[in-house]
């Protein structure tokens, strides 16, 4: 059996190729100067040049955190170029005017660029290392009200939404990487769901980074107004290097009353090779605030990908009666490590929150999931379900459990359940039993493990996910 | 506080130190000589560090730091409330001092067991071997100072395949105000041996003092020990506590302990399974009110294989006091087979009661179960309901739910008499009008 599990995790990444691509770098190194750079070419108002530079005054101030569980050696942050975009040939007036090449990178990713192949109706905004080169389906969604492009184009055309809510959720000095991104950020995903609109089709942005040596640094800023709803979807790849590269973004989310955000993420990052040579450094600071009553924010995440993880999707509960939601499942494989969770702050009257975490580590791999619940004192009759589950496969791998309960208010109901497991022979021998060979009941057990996740995923990367994770895992049980 | 005050507050305790008369044993002074150059490279944990996060003992800086003198006026008739008729062997210390005249002891024949420096000659090896060898100093600045002031404390050992029927009982009482006492104890449980052994903490009166203790048990292949910890110390003490503990082939410990007094009290167990088979079992129970915090930290480490542990720890948490549980499970690589179980329940009965619980599993073994749960509420209003429905009253029935809820853990101690006065004392403290 162990051989054939081996097999099964160790399937190759398959996005590790590199587009040749005219790119325009920034020169490696981070000061004023660069921030100032950034700012021009981006063809900024004032006021975002001096939210960055606020942001670099704090973040000179700040250090590095530690209490994670995850080793790397320390990022120089000098040597990092905070800018690289394809070079534009001339400003682009459809997709048929996209650079081949860079189409074809896509079509290889399988990315539905061109708006006929979006088979489901889904809009796309892609995002190539630092800037965003193409969003499907805008008219159609303009017409509804709904506004979905790039950030920067946002920062050009409605710069008083920006400004209304960029860092409102997210402080530019909430922690050492989020003040890093909000000083150098580039580019990302801007949606906004005006009163009363249900987003007639799912929403995405597909993330790559291309260029050796770059760092990619997005910020998304997702608004839902009064009775809005929207679901979200974000996939990420990037080529085979032996350096790491660092990928620290920020994405915000904001529901007012009755609004509903979803938003799902498959991250597939290069990981690094079976020695834990090269891969991403995925840094990032995820947080929703549920500000309206009856609001709902769900995150759900599928992570395979990325050398180290340390990421926290999380819901500020403020609006009575919010609710937040993260489903989570984590694979990790050969050196990968991944220190993930969510935090659920309860403010509200009547918050209700539910964690569902399920960790998979095999090779020699750790992943740990850490997770706050706050209850504050004025959260009446808030309510918490936490569940995580891990599993092994092998001997040299870790699994941990940090969870962090903290409740003030004697109305709370808070439960928190976690379990350890291995695919036991007996359910191997069941399969094999029933005409199942062990390589695809390891598949299903696994599959059954994180079933919880998945059917919170919309169904095309749902599909994506459970192919995503028989590759990663496959060969690995033993 | 700033850190000069707290590193002021350690120089201060070490210069009360070197007044003192240095020991001729050469192991024991090293030991302790170790413990004061550790002392003097830490300073007092703060908010800041992890395991200091939710428990402030600023306050401590701010106390006089004076190590207790030995001032015993006690009557054996001042303390007979506080005797438990099941025991035979009892040693008392008084301010951390021990009490010849208040101890009894019977079977000096079966078991070892007295004071320290009585046995500094004749079991000098064993000693050597064992005392300081399971609370390590380094990281930790109270175990530190305890053993920088190590002097009397209470030695049990119980010889190969032998059971003590009677529980041994060691009473730490507390007399003196604006003092700190540093009780010291090392239960030794030989192959095949079986002891049940109460710690006990009490006060006299109230009153500010500290008690830094800090115990040490190692049970050989086979040896089982029941330890029953009971913390009842004045409600505005501070009480500092460490319990290292070392478990052997098939050995197996259990322990319940019961937090009730003390302003801030800190209570550490660690507890290793060293080796193959071994078990434990760890109950406790925090109940607590005004603005009272009990903080209890756990630590489970299976280094081999087959182990089992199982534990519950409950809080009763009332007006504005503040509990605190971190319990941390370790399953080492190669620690396969390891059956692990970790519960916390914690019960709010006033608006600002607060809770904060970290069951903590690092698992780096593929073939173990392990699983833990928490929970933080309120009574169950179905459970209210139903002896409501029985003719109870709504207070009645929150009353008897409440008591419940703490009795649980109270019914595991085995001896008698204890377990009927802690029931009495939980049924007190839960009867709310």
């Amino acid at each position: 059996m162990s051989a054939v599990l081996q097999s099964l995790v160790n399937q190759p990444y398959k996005h590790g190729f590199v587009t040749e691509i005219e790119s325009d770098i920034a020169p490696k190194g981070l000061n004023e100067d660069i921030i100032r750079l950034i700012s021009t070419k981006k063809n900024e108002p004032e006021w975002l040049l001096s939210f960055r530079l606020k942001a670099y005054q704090k973040w000179l101030t700040m250090t590095e955190p530690e209490w994670q569980n995850v080793h790397y050696p320390k990022i120089d942050f000098q040597a990092i170029s905070y800018y690289s975009a394809p070079k534009p040939k001339k400003k682009l007036a459809s997709m048929d005017e996209v650079d081949p090449e860079l189409l074809r990178t896509f079509e290889k990713l399988g990315v539905p660029m061109h708006e006929r192949a979006a088979l489901a109706g889904v809009a796309v905004d892609v995002i190539f290392d630092s800037v965003s080169v193409a969003t499907t389906y805008k008219e159609k969604l303009a017409e509804v009200g709904i506004i979905f492009c790039s950030i920067s184009e946002a920062v050009q055309t409605h710069p008083e939404l920006i400004q209304k809510y960029l860092g409102s959720v997210v402080p530019v000095g909430d922690n050492y990487f989020a003040a890093l991104n909000s000083a150098v950020f580039t580019d990302g995903s801007f949606c906004f769901i005006p009163k009363g609109v249900k987003c007639p089709m799912d929403l995405s942005t597909y993330f790559r980074i291309n260029t050796e040596g770059s760092g990619q640094f997005e910020r998304t800023l997702i608004i839902a107004e009064e009775g809005a709803s929207v679901s979200y979807l974000e996939g990420c790849t990037a080529p085979r290097f032996d350096t790491n590269q660092l990928h620290a973004a920020v994405v915000e989310l904001i529901a007012l009353d009755n609004a509903d955000i979803k938003y799902s993420t498959v991250q597939n990052w290069y990981a690094g090779d079976e020695n834990g040579v090269g891969g991403i450094f995925n840094f990032v600071t995820k947080r929703g605030l549920a500000k309206g009553i009856n609001s709902r924010i769900s995150w759900t995440q599928v992570e395979t990908g990325s050398a180290i993880t340390w990421k926290y999707p999380s819901c500020i509960l403020r609006g009575d009666n919010s609710v937040g939601e993260f489903y989570s499942v984590a694979v990790t494989n050969n050196y990968q490590q991944a220190d993930t969770g969510t935090k659920m702050i309860h403010l509200g009257k009547n918050t209700r929150s539910t964690i569902v975490s399920k960790g998979i580590s095999s090779g020699h791999s750790n992943s740990s999931y850490r997770g706050l619940v706050r209850i504050a004192p004025t959260a009446e009759n808030a309510r918490n379900y936490s569940q995580c589950d891990s599993m092994l496969i092998g001997d040299q791998c870790g699994a941990h459990t940090f969870p962090y309960i903290q409740v003030h208010n004697n109305s709370a109901k808070v439960e928190h359940e976690a379990s350890t497991s291995k695919i036991g022979e007996d359910q191997l021998f069941y399969f094999s039993q029933r005409g199942i060979d062990a390589e695809e009941a390891v598949s299903m057990i696994i599959n059954g493990f994180c079933k919880d996740v998945f059917q919170q995923l919309p169904m095309e990367f749902a599909v994506e996910a459970t192919k995503l994770l028989s590759f990663k895992l496959e060969g690995s049980v033993g | 506080m700033s850190e000069t005050t707290h590193t002021n507050y350690l120089e201060c305790l070490l210069k009360s130190w070197s007044t003192k008369p240095t020991e001729s044993l050469s192991w024991l002074s090293q030991l302790r000589a170790r413990a004061i150059d550790r002392v003097s490279t830490q300073r007092l944990p703060t908010k800041r560090d992890e395991e200091w996060r939710f428990t402030d003992i600023s306050s401590l800086a701010d106390l006089p730091y004076q190590p207790s003198q030995p001032d015993s006026n006690l009557q054996v008739q001042d303390i007979a409330h506080l005797c438990v008729k099941e025991v035979k062997n009892r040693l008392v210390f008084v301010d951390g001092h021990y009490s010849s005249q208040l101890s009894t002891i019977i079977d000096s024949a079966a078991l070892v067991i007295g004071n320290l420096p009585a046995f500094l000659s004749t079991h000098a090896s064993i000693l050597e071997s064992h005392l300081g060898q399971y609370a390590k100093f380094d990281n930790n600045v109270f175990t530190a100072l305890n053993t920088a002031f190590l002097r009397d404390g209470a030695l049990i050992l119980i010889p190969k395949h032998t059971a003590i029927a009677e529980p041994v009982h060691l009473l730490f009482i507390a007399t003196q105000n604006e003092v700190t006492s540093y009780p010291r104890c090392l239960l030794i449980g030989e192959t095949g041996s079986n002891v049940t052994l109460i710690e006990d903490y009490v006060a006299l009166q109230q009153g500010t003092y500290i008690t830094n203790s800090v115990t040490e048990i190692n049970l050989a292949a086979n040896a089982h020990a029941k330890h029953i910890r009971i913390q009842r110390e004045s409600t505005q003490a501070f009480h500092l506590a460490n319990c290292a503990v070392s478990l052997a082939h098939a050995s197996n410990y259990q322990s319940v302990s019961i937090s009730l007094g003390s302003q801030i009290s800190r209570y550490n167990l660690d507890v290793r399974l060293t080796d193959e088979a071994a078990e434990c079992t760890i109950d406790g129970l925090t109940l607590i009110a005004d603005r009272q915090l009990a903080d209890t930290h756990t630590c489970i480490d299976h280094l081999k294989p087959n182990g089992t542990s199982r534990q519950q720890h409950k809080c009763i948490v009332d007006d504005a006091a503040h509990a605190v549980f971190n319990g941390k499970i370790m399953v080492r690589p190669h620690a396969q087979h390891t059956n692990s179980s970790q519960s916390s329940r914690n019960l709010l009965l006033s608006k600002t009661a607060q809770v904060n619980t970290k069951p903590q599993l690092e698992i780096f073994a593929d073939d173990v179960k392990c699983a833990h749960g928490a929970t933080v509420g309120q009574l169950d209003q179905e459970e209210i309901f139903y002896l409501e429905s029985r003719g109870l009253s709504e207070v009645a029935a929150r009353n008897l739910l409440t008591y419940a809820f703490g009795a649980e853990i109270i019914s595991r101690i085995p001896v008698t008499s204890l377990r009927q006065q802690l029931e009495q004392t939980v049924l007190n403290q839960t009867q709310s009008n």
